[in-house]
């Protein structure tokens, strides 16, 4: 158990230049302040280069952020009763498609507030179990004002990983889940699916 | 006074459009929305007036400066504060609410009606309550969702309560005033404006009535436990799928 999360650990600092050396705790709380933080430094450094080349500022957030997600069960949540015999694969395909659209969407994010993000990770508290916490962060916003996220964790083989997003109170999951349910049930998950890829949906936060 | 007329006009009307939501046979959400139908009908009337209430909001977007309309927001937020008071002394929240009358005297005075929020920057907290969150603390916790004309999502206590609030706070007069409509009109392009960048979202949204539910009802919760919501059961979410597959996270030796 110790030795896997030392190999992924080990694999991922390769992929981000030794900078992931720096998470020693694995605890959600310096997760989220580790990657998170380094993620704004990054941005706030390269504002420039990222507004002028947004792709490669996805690219820094798929290798970075992407380690810290359990994007597949945050799928499962999402299709709930739809996502029944639709066959592993096709959940890996949905899954994939919201995460890019996630992707997408935190970045442009990232630039919107630019250089002026300021992120506050909040303690942990002592509400968590053994397999789910929440970690609270209030983001400062541009012309004042906070915006809490909060990230919902559970613990996976290899170890905490954020599936849900709630900012000010609404969850990436459960809004998803209320529109893309009774798509998949009215259309079939394969319509879903290619209307994701074609950029049409676009709600919440 | 008159204020009481069109709000009970209001509510006339919407018990009228309750009366021909029979048809509708939609039913997302039956626990906390069980009048759907009458919600939907409530729901397109306000899309429809929306027509002409975002253009207007768009073009007061365009016009007014960032910190002008920041002002704007300012002070009818602090036109609140005597109602977020009398609310935090109903719930027992003593502390906070010697805070917001701290704010309320610093923005008025020195923040000039409380166009600039003076308070904020001394480090003074804001905190957001009415009667519908004191309803809510009191153990009135499950209401049915309301959608009302002009004025949007609501629950039937969140409406009831919305309702009171606006007599017995003082400053809660001068919308009662000679020039009530106008600051009404104001606040209302003023909210409206502030939801622009929302509206490509809820438009290609495959269910934009229940979006809208969604997320009015999961921040209703947020704001009523002041931030600090219960966990919610994810475990729910999957139950309908656990026969037949597989959970993700097992296998971990």
């Amino acid at each position: 158990m110790k030795l896997r999360i030392l190999l992924v650990l080990a694999v991922a600092s390769i992929f981000s230049s030794g900078l992931l050396a720096q998470t020693q705790a694995d605890d959600p709380v310096s997760l989220v302040e580790n990657i998170t933080g380094r993620i704004y430094a990054d941005v706030t450094e390269n504002l420039e280069e990222y507004t002028a080349n947004p792709e490669a500022l996805e690219e820094l957030v798929r290798r970075d952020l992407m380690p810290l997600l359990d994007v597949k069960y945050s799928a499962r949540l999402i299709l709930g009763r739809a996502g029944r015999d639709v066959g592993e694969e096709k959940i890996d395909e949905f899954s994939d498609c919201m995460t890019n659209l996630l992707i997408n969407r935190y970045s442009k994010a990232l630039l919107y507030f630019s250089s002026e993000i300021k992120l506050n990770v909040l303690p942990q508290r002592g509400d968590l179990n053994e397999k789910l916490t929440r970690v609270r962060t209030r983001v400062t916003l541009p012309g004042g004002g906070e915006a809490p996220v909060d990230y919902a964790f559970h613990k996976t083989p290899e170890g905490w990983k954020a599936f849900d997003v709630v900012v000010e109170g609404i969850s990436y999951v459960t809004t998803y889940r209320n529109q893309i349910m009774p798509e998949v049930q009215a259309n079939g998950i394969d319509s879903v699916i290619e209307r994701l890829n074609s950029g049409q949906m676009q709600l919440a936060d | 006074m008159k204020k009481v007329h069109s709000i009970i006009g209001v509510i006339l009307l919407s018990l009228l459009l309750a009366g021909c939501a029979g048809t509708q046979s939609r039913n997302t959400d039956p626990e906390t929305d069980p009048w759907e139908g009458y919600n939907r009908k409530v729901f397109a009337f306000n899309q429809g007036l929306d027509k002409v209430v975002r253009p207007v909001a768009v073009g007061y977007d365009r016009i007014m400066p960032d910190p002008a309309q920041r002002g704007v927001g300012n002070f009818f937020r602090n036109l609140d504060s005597p109602v977020t008071y009398v609310n935090q002394v109903l719930q027992g929240k003593f502390r906070q609410s010697v805070s917001t009358i701290g704010r309320f005297l610093v923005n008025s005075t020195i923040g000039i009606l409380g166009f600039f929020d003076v308070a904020t920057e001394m480090g003074i907290p804001f905190y957001n309550e009415d009667l519908g969150q004191t309803l809510a603390t009191w153990g009135y916790e499950d209401s049915r969702y309301l959608m009302f004309p002009f004025f949007g999502p609501s629950t039937f206590r969140d409406g009831t309560g919305s309702v009171i609030d606006t007599f017995y706070s003082p400053v809660g007069q001068v919308f009662h005033g000679s020039n009530r409509w106008g600051l009404w009109i104001v606040r209302g392009i003023d909210t409206r404006a502030r939801y622009l960048d929302q509206d490509a979202e809820l438009n290609s949204a495959y269910d934009p009535y229940v979006l809208m539910r969604d997320v009015w009802w999961q921040n209703r919760q947020y704001q009523i436990y002041d931030g600090d919501p219960p966990m919610m059961d994810y475990d729910l979410y999957l139950e309908d799928d656990l026969e037949t597959v597989e959970p993700v996270s097992t296998g971990g030796e």
